[in-house]
């Protein structure tokens, strides 16, 4: 990997859980490093796999979905279609060979900033292991 | 045989034998004569030739005469049966009852469409045969006179090299036999296995045995021959499946190579018009949501270094593949649609295979069968599922 990489991670948080739980990571002053582009999401069902392509194939080095714990979906079932979803996304890039570690679904509460500083650490660090996305310099992608 | 709601224990299939002296087709459409001249159903959707004998139509026939222009073994297939049928009958049922004559493939995907809410079968007889496939429409059109002689000769040694490339790897060519849930078409013609100038009409449900019925026939045949012969060539176009796939993994896998088997694409969208499982009325792919001001452009294009034009080509291939792949019947529509000759049903096929694999799924299979992501499971989820979500759910440390 090049020196100094600074991997960018398009996140999509749902509204209830991940998006609050990074909120109060923010107000308990919780250090994790800035590499995540947050976009709020109603609920993680409301993301269509082709959001986590598009932000794939158009160069983002990772793409992190969060949702609230099965379970604990603010709209009682959202939470177990993206988990369907994101398994079925992640079988197809299995069958095409592209980078499944570039793909991770994570729930994290509302209560879990710790957590969220974590998952933000540990997926950024693994991000920087494995490199820039080879997409984002393809022209033919 | 007897059995409600189109299920039957594969073992007891009984069929009756008919003459199939002047070819499968006409052994189907005499069938049908005679079924329509007894009431069996008021209306028949069947490929008849067009006027200029280079192409087949699907027509709802009302008139039987008009049969003897209708071919149920078209030699191709320029609309996939089961998008036909939707298109009759996506807003509700009618009183008249519709036989609908098409292939396997045609069938399961009509059954995806009907999981799907797009084709009500309720009145809806389906005739089915054991099919050789269809030749691609390229080749066709360089002389249809040739080509229908070509494929009379298919259907006779049942020699599959001329068919699409995904008719010859295609290991659903007849009835599902030995599965549980299986959905049954109301009657299906089989010739596997028989001697010649012979075949079977196979009765798959209640509907279908009181069509039998009328027509003055009864299904007290054994069918072993035709079974033993469908099983055989199921196992051999299952191992030529996976060769298949397995080379084409090769050749398409990686970062590498996709950008490289799709780089031929135009962008016309044609392989999603033609799918029969695609069926949103307002692709997402064809929305202003990908059409962006210059400025964006400018700015992909300046993060880039060069930007390809139309974009987003690879982006609308894989897209469509995590929207449909579950349902995909593998049936070639889209290649044959493809005006680069791209691979694209090879490809979708390979990746349907692999998907549906992962979650326990067989599009078209079965009627009762949910689709995989209409539902959920709580507690006990997919493997598959739980494989993906595990690392992330052992480091949780939610309550």
């Amino acid at each position: 990997m090049s020196e100094g990489f600074e991997p960018r991670i398009v996140g999509f948080f749902c509204k209830w859980c991940t998006y609050a739980g990074a909120d109060l990571a923010g107000t308990s002053r919780l250090q994790y490093p800035p590499n995540v582009l947050p976009i709020r999401v109603m609920c993680s069902s409301r993301v269509d796999p082709v959001f986590l392509l598009t932000a794939y194939l158009r160069g983002a080095d990772a793409v992190l979905i969060g949702g609230c714990h099965p379970g604990d979906c603010h709209y009682i079932e959202g939470n177990y279609y993206t988990r369907r979803r994101v398994a079925l996304l992640k079988n197809i890039f299995e069958t095409l060979k592209l980078d499944t570690e570039r793909l991770r679904l994570s729930w994290i509460s509302a209560s879990e900033g710790p957590r969220f500083a974590k998952v933000i650490t540990e997926y950024t660090e693994n991000t920087k292991k494995i490199g820039p996305n080879p997409a984002k310099n393809k022209i033919f992608i | 045989m007897a059995k409600t709601n189109n299920k039957t224990d594969a073992k007891s299939m009984k069929g009756t034998v008919i003459s199939t002296k002047e070819g499968l087709s006409k052994a189907i459409t005499d069938f049908l004569k005679q079924a329509f001249e007894k009431n069996c159903f008021d209306t028949i959707l069947i490929p008849v030739k067009v006027p200029a004998n280079d192409s087949y139509a699907w027509v709802l026939l009302k008139d039987p005469a008009l049969l003897d222009d209708a071919n149920p073994l078209a030699p191709i297939m320029p609309v996939q049966g089961g998008k036909a049928l939707s298109s009759i009958l996506k807003h509700g049922v009618t009183d008249s009852s519709i036989a609908a004559v098409i292939r396997p493939c045609e069938m399961k995907a009509a059954i995806e469409l009907y999981k799907l809410k797009q084709v009500k079968l309720d009145n809806i007889t389906l005739i089915t045969m054991d099919c050789p496939g269809v030749l691609p429409l390229k080749d066709w059109f360089k002389n249809p006179d040739e080509g229908e002689k070509k494929f009379k000769d298919i259907i006779k040694k049942w020699d599959d090299k001329d068919v699409r490339p995904l008719c010859q790897i295609c290991d659903k060519f007849s009835v599902p036999l030995n599965e549980e849930n299986a959905t049954y078409p109301d009657l299906h013609f089989g010739v596997l296995g028989c001697s010649d100038g012979t075949g079977f009409v196979i009765p798959g449900s209640s509907k279908g045995e009181e069509i039998l019925d009328t027509v003055g026939l009864t299904a007290t045949k054994e069918v072993d021959k035709w079974e033993s012969k469908v099983n055989e060539v199921t196992t051999q176009k299952r191992k030529k499946r996976s060769e298949a796939h397995k080379a084409l993994n090769k050749e398409v896998g990686g970062s590498k190579n996709l950008p490289v088997a799709f780089a031929l694409c135009i962008n016309c969208h044609n392989c999603m018009r033609v799918c029969p499982v695609c069926y949103c009325q307002h692709c997402y792919f064809d929305s202003e949501a990908l059409n962006k001001p210059p400025e964006v452009h400018l700015m992909r294009a300046a993060q880039k270094g060069s930007l390809l034009f139309k974009p987003d080509c690879l982006l609308f291939q894989v897209g469509r593949m995590s929207h449909m792949t579950l349902s995909c019947v593998s049936c070639g529509t889209c290649e044959d649609a493809c005006p680069m000759s791209i691979k694209v049903g090879q490809v979708f096929s390979m990746v349907a295979d692999q998907s549906q694999d992962a979650f326990n799924y067989q599009a078209g299979r079965s009627k009762d069968v949910p689709h995989p992501l209409r539902v959920f499971e709580d507690e006990q989820e997919l493997d598959q599922v739980v494989t993906m979500c595990k690392d992330i759910l052992e480091t949780g440390e939610h309550k």
